[in-house]
């Protein structure tokens, strides 16, 4: 990626993990198109979102410390859950933006997939008059 | 005015026309096909689009891939404090490219609480049926509704809720449902289709990937680039100096035409300026039911519920969304979301929209490195509103049948059709969070409003800027406050006004 770091980058994917449990079955290339896709839309932000998009991973990645004693990405699934609702309902706004920030890029590397489509049962066409009734 | 580059100073190519519009939306687009009948008698006219014009095969209906070549910030504009996102539209067509096209007249008593000296509701509404007449708008048949739209109206008129049909601007539907990715059908009547092909027989000259940074006296500083996709635009890539010798209109929109007045140094004289933007923020409710419905397939807003306009100030809408777009419209995360993904064709939808009042600190405002700025606070009487609009909603899909109801700012990820009578104890007013919940807008109003004089205005009643008689604006950033409904019409109404008012100036202007 060229707006991540390989670490930042390695962090997002174990976000993603919680986030979008489904990521785990992508393939290398489901994987490629995931970071592709989450990488074009970080580098058609202003610098400024992309600087605060890195911070709020390293935030994310330690603020369990103090709770736990490790990163979140060294925590087990159902910590690092409890971590990330925290961070969804927090009482600091920027940190519930951040949090909603998070999610929509990792939900449009996923769902923004065409190929994953199928999986959610979304079959759209171009003319469905045929279709219109169940 | 900030002073505006010279010619030698910087290598860039000169042209000249009489009147330069500057954005080529509901607003640009009309104004084009009015002022057009001009070019007849020798009068150049030059529209300059920042978006592509894509080709008809390109309207792919991919999300993602739409998304960025249609929008602005790829649907995602945030506001200053991130807790709203804004779409609108960057193209040939503007946001009518991406808009759904359901089509209303502003109410009387919406105009008369607007104010404007001159501005009359007989006035604008036949303005309004011109361009019902125009894009072909009118109602579907029965035939045509999918079950997403008869769901709804099956809830609300079990509820004794009032429920109205929308009439929209389409011609040949084929149901794709694709709207707000770009038709791709031809079937919606945006100005793409209908008013710039019109104004651009008569010699208007649209010039698109062409983006205005500057205005100065009667002339623009632009900037044409090649996106890498669509029709490549009628200029070489580079810099533009293009003067207007009679008038140049602004119509890019609530967020571009304040930001370019601003930039270009007009706030010092129109302390209004960018101020008192209206919004009317919207967030999505889903509703899952037994086995699977039309939702998908067929066109996605068929019918509103105005019920609760008067006490409550909001509304509520069908609606039809992409996997990403309800996705992020989801709280919460993990296996519960995913399996709420995975009933997507069992949702039912609905649109909710809050009426926001128009304050002067909710502004279009430049920072300190003279970027633009979107500063707008979401007050407690507007989330009380999408507090009561979930409520609302929830009954609805329960009324229709669903087995149980995503609301976003539910106790629970899912409340139960069991629960239905305990709606209003589920989704507690202290849940509607900013920034967790996502609230987002498509019918941005405000910014050049207009009015009586600079101290509560930009412009006066035919959007003519004050003490600038060559400027005008012409787009959704003319209205006061908010429209209270779908508002393009009433945008399309009022840039027919402009454009009328420009014609009738014309030789005031030339001498």
């Amino acid at each position: 990626m060229k707006s991540l770091s390989s670490e930042k980058a390695e962090f997002l994917q174990v976000l993603a993990s919680r986030i979008v449990p489904e990521t785990t079955e992508l393939d290398a290339v489901g994987l490629g198109r995931f970071f592709c896709i989450i990488d074009q839309a970080l580098q058609d932000r202003p610098a400024s979102v992309r600087r605060q998009f890195a911070t709020f991973l390293g935030v994310l990645r330690w603020a369990s410390f103090a709770r736990y004693g490790n990163p979140l990405d060294k925590l087990r699934a159902e910590r690092q859950d409890a971590v990330l609702r925290w961070f969804e309902d927090c009482p600091v706004r920027i940190l519930r933006t951040g949090f909603w920030g998070l999610k929509a890029m990792i939900f449009m590397g996923y769902y923004g997939q065409p190929e994953t489509n199928e999986l959610v049962g979304y079959a759209p066409d171009l003319d469905a008059r045929a279709n219109l009734h169940a | 005015m900030r002073p505006i580059s010279t010619p030698g100073q910087i290598s860039m190519r000169e042209k000249e026309f009489d009147i330069v519009i500057i954005g080529s939306g509901a607003g640009g687009g009309v104004a084009a096909k009015e002022l057009a009948p001009l070019c007849v008698d020798g009068k150049r006219i030059a529209v300059l689009e920042w978006g592509a014009k894509l080709k008809d095969e390109e309207f792919s209906g991919r999300e993602v891939d739409m998304a960025s070549k249609l929008f602005f910030d790829s649907g995602g504009t945030f506001t200053a404090d991130r807790a709203m996102t804004l779409a609108y539209g960057r193209a040939y067509g503007g946001s009518t490219v991406i808009y759904t096209g359901t089509s209303l007249i502003m109410p009387e008593d919406v105009v008369e609480r607007w104010s404007v000296p001159g501005l009359e509701f007989t006035d604008l509404h036949r303005r309004s049926m011109k361009y019902f007449e125009e894009n072909n708008v009118h109602r579907l048949g029965d035939n045509e509704i999918n079950d997403n739209n008869r769901l709804f109206l099956k809830g609300c008129e079990k509820l004794g809720y009032r429920v109205e049909q929308f009439p929209i601007n389409v011609k040949g539907c084929k149901g794709s449902s694709l709207c707000n990715l770009g038709c791709p059908n031809k079937a919606k009547q945006g100005t793409d289709r209908v008013q710039l092909p019109k104004a651009e027989g008569l010699g208007v000259e649209v010039i698109t990937n062409c983006r205005v940074t500057t205005i100065g006296d009667r002339v623009c500083e632009a900037i044409v680039t090649d996106p890498g996709f669509g029709e490549p635009s009628k200029w070489e890539p580079g810099e533009y100096r293009v003067k207007a010798k009679v008038v140049v209109l602004c119509a890019g929109g609530v967020v571009n035409s304040p930001g370019l007045l601003l930039r270009s140094g007009f706030c010092d004289h129109l302390p209004m300026l960018g101020r008192s933007i209206t919004l009317h923020p919207a967030l999505i409710l889903v509703g899952e039911h037994e086995d699977s419905i039309t939702n998908f397939h067929g066109f996605p807003k068929s019918y509103y519920c105005d019920e609760f306009m008067k006490l409550d100030k909001f509304l509520l809408e069908t609606c039809m969304y992409f996997p990403f777009v309800t996705a992020k419209n989801l709280i919460g995360f993990g296996a519960q979301h995913s399996e709420l993904m995975r009933a997507f064709p069992k949702l039912q939808m609905i649109l909710v929209l809050a009426l926001d009042a128009a304050v002067p600190e909710n502004r279009v405002t430049l920072d300190a490195h003279g970027d633009l700025v979107i500063d707008y606070t979401l007050t407690e009487p507007v989330l009380d509103s999408l507090h009561a609009s979930m409520l609302a909603s929830t009954k609805v899909f329960f009324a229709a049948g669903a087995r149980r109801v995503h609301a976003p700012a539910g106790k629970r990820f899912f409340i139960d059709a069991a629960d239905a009578d305990r709606v209003d104890e589920l989704i507690p007013r202290a849940n509607v969070k900013p920034g967790k919940i996502s609230i987002t807008s498509a019918h941005l109003m405000g910014g050049c409003g207009m009015g009586r004089d600079t101290t509560d205005s930009v412009t006066d009643g035919w959007g003519r800027v004050h003490d600038v008689p060559w400027l005008y604006v012409g787009d959704s950033s003319l209205f006061p406050q908010c429209s209270e409904v779908n508002p393009y019409v009433t945008v399309m109404a009022l840039a027919d006004r402009v454009a009328e008012g420009i014609r009738n100036n014309v030789g005031e202007l030339l001498s």
